[in-house]
């Protein structure tokens, strides 16, 4: 009796005692900061080991997306995967779009004035010119090499004009100084002038040139808080109004758990990324919870073509019949319900379904799609089904009801539109066609051995990738291959960059998102850079394919504006061309399951308002700050 | 005295023969990783950007020159142990220039706090509930707690984390889930960060006090078991010595002495970090570093830390041994 008496005032005790806590604790919110004024954002580095490192001009030594690239520092362009606030083009530190001379063979910018470091010192050429110049100076620094490869030379003739004479034609360069996802940031050269050796400082505290300036971060690395300066209007932010919130706190949240967790207790209004489970789970238990798409599939496309690729110099594989009759192995419904529960944008062009893209590829190259024809030497047809996306919707209606759209627009816009007819009789004639022969339901290589295809995927490091490769390799078996998953976390990099696999599961093709322009990733894939059998590949041809056509292609793309209409003309014919040649399976756009909380701020772009990409580590969600307003 | 002096330096020379051999084989096998630390430096760099393929190629050369890979492999074996013996790590090489020993340094008090006192208290508690339910093994309540642990102890530890995790951070959310202390508190001491460092190690301590009992608990009950059945503790009892002197001197004191050497052993071990709890409480310290760095193919960070951890374990073992003899005179020095 003395026991349990005992044990219930232990109990009563600990109650009052954690009860006693919760108010003071609130878990993982800032202390000492209105949480009215404050926007919490996952940063999905996690835990920053060198917590204390803000000079990002230094290669991989310190964080990226704590806030430093998206809240303190500028550059001359930003391209929004979206529609932008004014237009997914903005000049941000630049005044106009950049001017070249006829050859390509210089750079001319016109700088905005009146903007200003957070010390005080204004911005101007300088600061330009000596970005430019002190990694060209200092070998090892983030842009050196890029920079010592193009500039000739960079000249500030006064404060607000900067000339760049580049070593040869490149009609692309200020692409170095245009925010996708980062840049080239520009460094203060007020600071960095004093710096004896730039590789080994710190830039602690950073001195920021946008809205925000560093607060207090914790040393190790866990989180980063920045506060709205004084002076936003001398920012280039400041265009576009007052920042909502007037304190940002970039954390680690830990795993994907704790990030709903996190979020259904208010401490993280937004969510980088999670598993389609964590975000079905928020879609019901909250409901203050938002993603981009208000309904199913709920992710934001990101401007990313996630897709089987296949390494072209292997000996079977540099074969496009094997390619598309892998192809055609696949049914991508089946993959896409294993990856994203559904949840997927599919594309059946090697384009991604975001952005401008489905209006200027998706839709007006629909027709030749529906029209291409394979010729399997015994027979004909066309692989193409316009309904793919709507089945996926369709399969889906049952089980999710109302949060699955039933308009062919809505659907198209998130499901995506066609997809390759699964075919495996035409499948097994083109492998016939390249020498294999098919034994007791097995198919045989040229060689007379079995036709052994691993894909390699990179396991827990990336789960819905994972999940998409296992389901690809179960029914290449189901056709007869002898095809295995090979897990390679950790070490996925490194075995891409020496082409070092059969395929894998990833990315190649990464655009803008918000410019029709793909010389983004298309102009590495020209053939001089494609690496020997063995040799590190550059990003980001990593299926190392070459073709004629296509380094044509790359070259006209070269000779022309980033803007010219003939731009576009090209990215069709290089998805023409890549329907033919199959080097990569495209499958769907990397979806990122972004979840923001409405608890405290509104305003977040959604497929709406799509005024910016909502991914927090971009550098262009700087412009979410901009539009929210605290909720009431 | 001579006798222990010879005793003391021939455990000397085993520690150290220990020691550089688990430093060489930490040597061997971060260098024989296919992760390249230039490969993953320069997709870290070039990975969301349009960077140039001539570009990377010089990019590549510069990063081996920055971060010593153009030399030879016996050049930099020497290189390593000169910094080795100056105890010095070299550069991280995904935290580029930070020294490693630095990032040690700042992981290490949050591995040492937790850890320490979670496998001390998880200790203390486990052998005397455990010599308790030995020795009174007619007890209704110690034979409840006898399968409590018994139930507790094979759990899978990530499943007692995910559970303290949802239930006193959503269910009832009153304990933090995740960091070393709040946001926005710069370390000092003061009663706000130290109570917001207890607070946020409770749940991560507390997961790992959970799993450590239960095996510390049957442990010392097993080997109590054994002890009361000798012939000394029948003669005590015998003889009518009290029940608990015949418990603490007789029983708990033979019985300890294992357990003593485990205590040993997986305090030297703490320098390895918790790397799941790390993970699922989002908790600082070592295991995370060393995780990140295996990843990244930082070779000087994954050396330093292992070499740390060998050096605990190897050097706990040493003073164990040196204790020993003066903690249980079964023990010979000869």
């Amino acid at each position: 009796m003395k026991c349990t008496r005992a044990g219930l005032m232990a109990s009563m005790g600990l109650a009052i005692g954690l009860g006693s806590w919760q108010d003071v604790q609130a878990q993982g919110i800032p202390q000492n900061i209105p949480r009215q004024e404050l926007l919490i954002l996952e940063n999905p580095e996690g835990t920053i080991k060198n917590a204390g490192w803000f000079n990002i001009w230094a290669i991989n030594a310190g964080s990226q997306s704590n806030g430093l690239q998206q809240a303190a520092l500028d550059t001359l362009w930003y391209i929004d995967p979206e529609k932008g606030l004014e237009g997914a083009w903005d000049n941000s530190l630049a005044a106009e779009k950049p001017a070249y001379n006829a050859d390509f063979t210089e750079m001319r910018v016109k700088l905005r004035r009146g903007l200003f470091w957070s010390d005080g010192v204004e911005f101007s050429s300088a600061d330009v010119k000596a970005t430019v110049d002190i990694q060209i100076q200092h070998p090892g620094m983030r842009f050196s090499a890029v920079l010592a490869n193009n500039v000739a030379s960079v000249e500030a003739p006064d404060a607000d004009t900067v000339i760049f004479k580049l070593k040869r034609p490149n009609s692309r360069f200020h692409a170095n100084f245009t925010v996708r996802w980062g840049a080239i940031w520009i460094l203060p050269k007020h600071v960095f002038e004093k710096v004896e050796d730039p590789l080994k400082f710190d830039f602690n505290r950073p001195v920021s040139l946008s809205a925000y300036t560093l607060h207090s971060w914790d040393a190790d690395g866990k989180w980063y808080i920045w506060q709205r300066r004084d002076d936003w209007q001398r920012t280039s932010l400041g265009r576009y109004g007052k920042p909502g919130p007037k304190y940002l706190a970039y954390v680690d949240p830990g795993p994907p758990d704790k990030r709903v967790i996190a979020q259904l207790n208010h401490e993280l209004d937004v969510i980088h990324d999670i598993a389609p489970e964590g975000m079905f789970t928020l879609a019901r238990q909250s409901k203050t919870t938002r993603a981009w798409f208000k309904g199913f599939p709920y992710a934001h496309p990101d401007p990313t073509l996630a897709g089987v690729i296949f390494n072209t110099q292997h000996e079977y594989l540099n074969n496009k019949d094997v390619r598309w009759a892998l192809a055609l192995m696949i049914d991508v419904k089946v993959v896409a319900m294993a990856a994203y529960r559904g949840a997927a944008t599919i594309s059946a062009i090697a384009v991604p379904p975001t952005g401008v893209h489905p209006e200027a590829y998706h839709k007006p190259l629909e027709g030749w799609v529906k029209e291409f024809e394979i010729d399997t030497g015994r027979s004909r047809f066309k692989p193409y089904d316009p309904t793919t996306g709507k089945q996926i919707a369709d399969m889906l209606r049952p089980s999710m009801g109302d949060a699955i759209p039933s308009d062919p627009a809505v659907i198209a816009n998130s499901f995506g539109l066609g997809w390759w007819r699964t075919n495996l009789q035409a499948a097994g004639e083109l492998l016939e066609r390249a020498g294999f022969k098919r034994v007791d339901g097995q198919w045989m290589a040229p060689d007379g051995k079995p036709f052994v295809l691993k894909l390699m995927v990179e396991g827990d490091l990336r789960p819905v990738m994972t999940r998409a490769g296992s389901m690809i390799v179960q029914q290449w078996k189901q056709a007869g291959i002898d095809a295995r998953l090979d897990v390679a976390q950790g070490t996925l990099i490194t075995r891409r960059s020496a082409g070092d696999f059969d395929a894998f599961i990833g990315w190649s093709v990464e655009t803008w998102g918000g410019h029709n322009d793909l010389s983004y990733f298309m102009d590495s894939w020209h053939s001089t850079f494609v690496a020997e059998p063995g040799k590190p590949q550059p990003l980001r041809n990593w299926q190392r394919w070459q073709h004629a056509d296509l380094d044509q292609i790359i070259e006209e793309t070269r000779k022309i504006g980033f803007d010219d209409p003939r731009a576009v003309e090209l990215g069709r014919d290089y998805v023409k061309l890549m329907v033919r040649e199959m080097p990569i399976i495209p499958v769907m756009a990397y979806n990122v399951f972004t979840a923001m909380d409405q608890t405290y701020w509104t305003g977040f772009p959604s497929s709406d308002d799509r005024y910016a990409n909502p991914v927090p580590n971009w550098g262009n969600s700087r412009y979410m700050y901009v539009r929210l307003k605290p909720s009431n | 005295m001579t006798d222990y002096l010879r005793y003391l330096l021939k455990r000397f020379g085993q520690f150290a023969f220990v020691v550089f051999i688990g430093v060489n084989l930490a040597y061997v096998i971060t260098h024989a990783t296919p992760i390249d630390p230039v490969e993953q430096s320069i997709a870290a760099v070039t990975s969301f950007g349009n960077t140039s393929p001539d570009a990377i190629a010089d990019m590549r050369s510069s990063l081996q020159e920055l971060y010593g890979l153009k030399g030879g492999q016996v050049a930099q074996y020497a290189a390593f142990w000169g910094r080795v013996v100056r105890g010095d790590f070299g550069p991280s090489l995904s935290a580029f220039p930070t020294p490693v020993s630095s990032l040690i340094l700042r992981a290490m008090p949050w591995t040492i706090g937790l850890l320490v006192t979670s496998t001390l208290i998880a200790w203390v508690i486990g052998n005397l509930l455990g010599g308790l339910a030995g020795y009174y093994h007619h007890n209704r309540g110690l034979k409840a707690l006898g399968v409590i642990a018994m139930g507790l102890h094979p759990v899978p530890y990530y499943i007692i984390a995910l559970m303290l995790l949802i239930v006193f951070g959503f269910v009832w959310p009153v304990l933090p889930i995740s960091g070393g202390a709040a946001m926005n508190l710069q370390p000092e001491w003061s009663w706000a960060f130290v109570s917001s460092v207890i607070r946020h190690s409770t749940l991560p301590a507390l997961s790992l006090i959970l799993i450590g009992l239960g095996g510390w608990f049957l442990g010392t009950r097993s080997l109590v078991s054994n002890v009361i059945t000798e012939d000394y503790v029948s003669y005590a009892e015998i003889a009518g010595v009290d029940n608990g002197r015949i418990l603490i001197s007789y029983v708990m004191r033979n019985a300890l002495a294992p357990q003593l050497t485990g205590l040993a052993m997986s305090l030297g071990g703490i320098f390895n970090g918790a790397v799941i709890t790390e993970k699922v409480f989002g908790y600082p310290g070592m295991g995370s570093l060393l995780v990140d760095a295996v990843y990244a193919g930082d070779y000087g960070l994954v050396l330093g830390v292992t070499t740390v951890s060998i050096v605990g374990v190897s050097l706990a073992v040493f003073i164990i041994d040196l204790l020993y003899p003066l903690i249980d005179p079964r023990v010979q020095v000869r």
